[in-house]
């Protein structure tokens, strides 16, 4: 049998496309862990409730799609600060990392995850619910069709990212972001309100995880129990790319959704949700860091 | 300028300082001396508002600092410039630099302190596109310095700037130090290196157990038994030996 060539290129598209979000939600992960040196376990609820935030919003309020996407990434990012005064902090304050207070942390992420489950369970039910939005035709390239929301989600993704890098890169406030997540000491000696600035990264990180959960949505469904996967997959993404590395979150999403869809098309795709895990665990035998481990080490 | 009374602070529980006084007029260079663990950092930092205020009380400028946050303290005018290397080494030199300037609105202002900086430190603007995890220890030293001096500060308060750094480059700091004052900058020095403090300085304070033991003029002080036993051991007068060859 020949070796189809259009449907490898086909799943390397979607491959990239899936992991882009993954990227978008490590991209959130890694950005908590080098603000707070804390591990945000809950995040992949948080990328649920932006799903649900999202479909309120298009559906049950008829808000054009990219509105309602922007509507939840505000909604998600007040909902993470929230979360962040009334939770964290405490906690926070006290160190994070590998004290015995980041300890704390960890455990008050996996009971806020639970939580927060369970709140949307109270308000949306267990059933999953679809997530269409009408964007037309799929995109013919040669042979390949590609949906218009593959297509949407990719370009979404990298638009965010790019304007976060923008941010990030050659503005004073990201400047100070920056300079919050290297050194909090510092930064306060430097003038900047770093308590308000941990704010603002927290907030950020959940508006990303809820544009990931918007753009995720039309392509599956939306249902509660949707974040624990994507947290994993996430996870994993950001230890392959290095830990508190963002452009090692960003290539590490994109290298598990292509690695999880080759294997799904090629070696069995009923273990789909093995394969980021398997990569996982090559990446870390090999470079223990994780690709950009170096970057890492100096955060962000 | 810095005005500081009965101060009482530390960590937690654990009290470190107890019942500072210290004063620094405007416009002078004033050194706070005294070996590791003494209680040199403990002060700075409670002064920046990195540490509550237990007790007593610290004015700057007119302004009382005791319930103050850091980033309040630094937009009044005093800043802290910490040990050395501790930059932000995963940013370029100018972006650090840059990171001093945040609490001001004055753009042009800002550029035109960069270009001051530049020529206090011309290493700097050579190395300005590179990161700063890649600088050596004086010019990391030089780097942290310029930053403290973008906030544009009426003083500045600098952690053992002489640390860890050879006799000559401690020299070269030292001497930008005295040129900053000369443009009007009032400055705490906080010194292990006894010596060099009080040849930069006119008046020092020594610390010991978080108590100032002794005071004065600098001219006194290099000359008292006291502090010749206490500090003018071995090491130091190595250095300035090696400073006077």
């Amino acid at each position: 049998m020949e070796f189809d060539f259009n449907s490898l290129f086909a799943f390397i598209i979607f491959g990239v496309t899936i992991g882009v979000v993954y990227g978008m939600v490590a991209l959130g992960i890694s950005l908590i862990y080098s603000g707070l040196d804390i591990v945000h376990f809950a995040h992949g609820e948080i990328y649920m409730f932006g799903a649900f935030f999202g479909l309120v919003l298009a559906k049950d309020m008829s808000i054009p799609y990219p509105a309602a996407l922007i509507g939840a990434m505000i909604l998600a990012g007040l909902m993470g600060m929230l979360i962040e005064r009334v939770f964290y902090r405490r906690l926070t304050r006290s160190g994070g990392g590998y004290t015995v207070a980041g300890m704390g942390m960890i455990i008050c992420g996996f009971g806020m995850s639970v939580a927060l489950m369970n709140v949307a369970f109270l308000i949306w039910g267990a059933d999953a619910e679809p997530f269409s939005i009408d964007l037309g035709m799929p995109l013919q390239i040669a042979d390949i069709y590609i949906p218009q929301s593959y297509l949407l989600t990719a370009v979404v993704s990298f638009a965010l990212m790019g304007l976060l890098h923008f941010f990030l890169k050659y503005t004073k406030i990201g400047l100070a972001v920056r300079a919050v997540a290297q050194n909090k000491d510092i930064a306060y000696l430097m003038g900047i309100n770093v308590p308000v600035f941990i704010s603002l990264i927290f907030g950020l990180a959940c508006a990303l995880a809820a544009a990931a959960g918007v753009l995720i949505g039309p392509m599956q469904s939306v249902q509660v129990e949707m974040g624990y996967l994507m947290l994993m997959k996430a996870f994993a993404a950001a230890v392959v790319g290095g830990f508190g590395s963002l452009p090692g979150a960003l290539l590490g999403g994109i290298l598990v959704g292509i690695f999880e869809n080759l294997g799904a098309a090629y070696i069995s795709p009923s273990h789909k949700d093995i394969y980021a895990f398997l990569l996982l665990i090559l990446v870390l035998m090999i470079r223990p860091s994780g690709l950009f481990g170096i970057e890492a080490k100096v955060k962000a | 300028m810095l005005e500081i009374k009965n101060v009482h602070a530390g960590y937690g529980k654990l009290k470190i300082l107890r019942g500072i006084n210290l004063s620094v007029p405007k416009g002078k260079i004033i050194a706070l001396l005294g070996g590791n663990g003494t209680g040199k950092s403990t002060l700075l930092k409670t002064i920046s508002g990195l540490l509550p205020l237990m007790e007593g009380s610290i004015e700057f400028d007119g302004q009382i600092l005791d319930k103050k946050k850091p980033h309040e303290i630094v937009k009044a005018g005093l800043v802290q410039v910490t040990q050395s290397k501790e930059s932000y080494p995963a940013m370029t030199v100018e972006e650090n630099l840059m990171v001093g300037s945040y609490v001001r609105n004055d753009r042009h202002g800002v550029q035109q302190d960069l270009e001051k900086i530049y020529e206090f430190f011309p290493i700097l603007k050579t190395r300005r596109k590179t990161l700063s995890g890649t600088l050596s220890g004086g010019e990391v030293q030089m780097l942290v310095i310029g930053r403290g001096l973008m906030a544009n500060p009426k003083m500045l308060m600098l952690d053992e700037p002489s640390a860890a750094l050879a006799p000559k480059v401690v020299l070269e700091i030292f001497s930008n130090i005295y040129k900053i004052s000369q443009t009007g900058v009032t400055i705490l020095i906080v010194e292990q290196n006894v010596r060099m403090a009080l040849l930069l300085a006119e008046y020092g304070y020594i610390i010991r157990d978080g108590v100032i033991m002794l005071e004065g003029k600098s001219d006194n002080l290099i000359h008292d038994s006291s502090v010749r036993e206490s500090f003018l051991g071995g090491t130091v007068a190595d250095t300035s030996r090696e400073l006077s060859a």
